[in-house]
């Protein structure tokens, strides 16, 4: 007790008040905070539940073989059921649980009780972002070990089986079998399956900043989570469009500076796309994945950047 | 350059208009309003609603930038951060984390002030005491009745022992009891030496508990000054008499008649409709 009320002793100003950190410069302390309430917030919110579809799903799709794929399909097919509704279901949730945030504060009138506190604007930004990103991050943790677990299952089941099924059919040299399994393995659990879902959790951290620069400037949840979404496809669909704008020979000049204006200011989402190439076996190198995160975080500053310059004009 | 001498809130030509966006026109909320109070004064704003209470406050805690003159708090301008170490604020109809507890609420906001763990767990304690929340600490505040949250809200105001508390309606919505005990707070505030400023469209709440009022009408001061020089009557007495018979009275107001005063007034006083509510729920909750 006594060396407690030694430690706390410093802190006490002679006026009586309670010494507050120097600094009003971006801080840790302030932003763990914001961060730590804003993941319980998506916690106690119940915003986990949709895993348990995920966990549905892959179970499902691991038991029933309705297409009588054989062994090595079936896998592929897993994985590939796998990989995108985690791709999808977190760009989803990242973008949903992003715009639930700053318009309800705002609405609560939650936000005055916050930035009357010496609370930079810029803390209050990124401490919201790296709460989302945090939930988002385990969330993908726990689909992977999911997806890991049901699939490493599914693949040792799959390699005795056909493995016992060949020697009982006789016929098999030992080389013969032992290329049989390898064929099933290469379909199987594999470190190169951590490229795809890392692509997944980059591509999340940039929709969560682009969402937060969108729900600074609105004013409701709702018309967060529909500009997040048309920003989404449109992310998705604009390269596709460029290719074809650009190499079109009619290509005119209204029509390169317009996809270049759409390209400037929405996120291009097909530097994610590595899913399709994993699941066929394509090996990601380590520079694709190192440039994939440098533009992860270039989005995401670039994105934070703009949300505080609008945050920090607004009118609360 | 002395603490003392510093005042706690120094409004100074405070024009705020709000800019109508597309066909709507522009509202003055605030005109050229300009007061000071000084360190452990409690200054209470009235005006009716509409007349610019809440944005004069906003204006001083950062929320919202002025579009003329200044205002500062312990002399650290409002547009900066540091402006809002020694602050407290609780707004109108204040909404917090429903999810956290009373206790987390606390400690919430007693981080972002950078109050260290030691320190802000016994302050904690302490608050909960002060407000009456200790039975409610680890209860979510989903569950807080109004007057609860309202005293949750005054607790995370004080959280970081700040010298300055400005109150957005405090009693706005609460009933008579719960309306007592926040006045009662801000009672023992004043005692603490901390200053306030309170908005109020309830008059007789205000007389209550302030030093200083200023009547606040369409965004501009109408009258300012101390309380007892506001509305006390300067050339009239009251006499109160407890079992006086009839006789006696007709004596005084002969003697008054003959000594050349006016007698203006006689009857029994009436206790308020409030006191007459609090004294008969007294007790009978919780
Ligand atoms: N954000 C805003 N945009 C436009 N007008 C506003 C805004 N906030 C307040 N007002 C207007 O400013 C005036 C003063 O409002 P307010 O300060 O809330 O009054 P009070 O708190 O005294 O009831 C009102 O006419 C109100 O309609
Ligand atoms: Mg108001």
């Amino acid at each position: 007790m006594s060396s407690r009320e030694a430690d706390r002793k410093p802190r006490v100003k002679p006026g009586g008040t309670v010494a507050t950190r120097r600094g009003i410069g971006a801080s840790a302390g302030r932003i763990g905070t914001l961060a730590g309430t804003t993941f319980l917030q998506l916690l106690r919110m119940k915003t986990f539940y949709f895993l348990l579809i995920f966990s549905i799903l892959v179970v499902v799709a691991s038991t029933f073989n309705v297409l009588h794929h054989t062994g090595e399909q079936h896998l592929k097919l897993l994985k590939d059921v796998a990989l995108g509704a985690m791709s999808l279901f977190t760009s989803l949730f990242a973008i949903v649980a992003t715009a639930l945030l700053i318009p309800s504060d705002l609405e609560d009138r939650t936000l005055q009780t916050i930035l009357a506190k010496p609370v930079p604007r810029y803390d209050y930004i990124l401490g919201k972002l790296c709460g989302v990103i945090l939930v988002v991050a385990v969330s993908v943790v726990v689909m992977d070990l999911i997806f890991g677990a049901v699939l490493y299952a599914r693949e040792e089941m799959m390699v005795a089986a056909e493995l016992a099924g060949a020697t009982e059919s006789g016929g098999f040299a030992e080389e013969d079998l032992a290329v049989l399994e390898e064929r099933l393995r290469s379909q199987g659990l594999n470190w190169n399956l951590q490229n795809a879902v890392a692509a997944i959790f980059l591509k999340s951290c940039v929709i969560c900043a682009v969402t937060m620069l969108v729900s600074t400037i609105a004013s409701t949840s709702l018309f967060t989570i529909i500009v997040g979404f048309v920003i989404f496809f449109i992310g998705h669909l604009q390269s596709v469009a460029r290719d074809y704008w650009m190499h079109a020979l009619d290509a005119g000049l209204w029509k390169r500076l317009f996809s270049g204006l759409v390209a400037l200011i929405f996120p291009d989402f097909q530097i994610f796309n590595v899913v399709d190439g994993v699941v066929a076996g394509e090996v990601i190198p380590l520079g694709a994945m190192t440039r994939m995160a440098g533009l992860t975080i270039l989005y995401v500053m670039v994105y934070s950047m703009v949300a505080y310059l609008v945050f920090a004009d607004r009118e609360l | 350059m002395s603490e003392k001498k510093t005042a706690a809130v120094s409004i100074d030509g405070l024009t705020k208009v709000f800019r109508g966006a597309l066909a709507r026109e522009s509202v003055v909320a605030v005109k050229e309003l300009s007061l000071e109070v000084a360190p452990g004064e409690v200054y209470g704003l009235i005006g009716p609603n509409g007349s610019g209470k809440s944005t004069t406050m906003k204006v001083l805690l950062g929320l919202i930038r002025p579009s003329a003159g200044r205002t500062a708090i312990f002399g650290v301008d409002s547009t900066r951060v540091e402006s809002r170490r020694q602050v407290g604020f609780l707004p109108e109809n204040p909404y917090f984390y429903r999810h956290l507890t009373g206790r987390e609420t606390l400690q919430f906001y007693g981080r972002l002030c950078g109050v260290g763990r030691g320190a802000l767990r016994a302050r904690i304690d302490e608050l909960l005491e002060l407000v009456e929340l200790g039975h409610a600490a680890r209860r979510p505040l989903r569950g807080y009745s109004k007057g609860m949250l309202q005293r949750i809200g005054l607790a995370q105001a004080l959280v970081q022992e700040p010298r300055l508390v400005v109150l957005d309606e405090p009693t706005a919505g609460v009933d008579p009891a719960g309306s007592r005990k926040i006045r009662d707070l801000i009672l023992e505030l004043k005692q603490r030496g901390i200053a306030v400023v309170l908005s109020s469209h309830l008059l007789e709440q205000v007389q209550e508990v302030c030093d200083r009022v200023g009547i606040i009408f369409n965004g501009s001061m109408v009258q300012e000054g101390r309380l007892e020089d506001l509305i006390s009557i300067e050339n009239q007495t009251e006499i109160i008499l407890k079992n006086a018979s009839a006789d006696l009275l007709e004596r005084i107001r002969d003697l008054a008649e003959g000594a050349d005063a006016e007698f203006v007034k006689m009857g029994q006083p009436r206790t308020t409709l409030e006191s007459l509510f609090l004294r008969e729920t007294e007790g009978r909750e919780e």
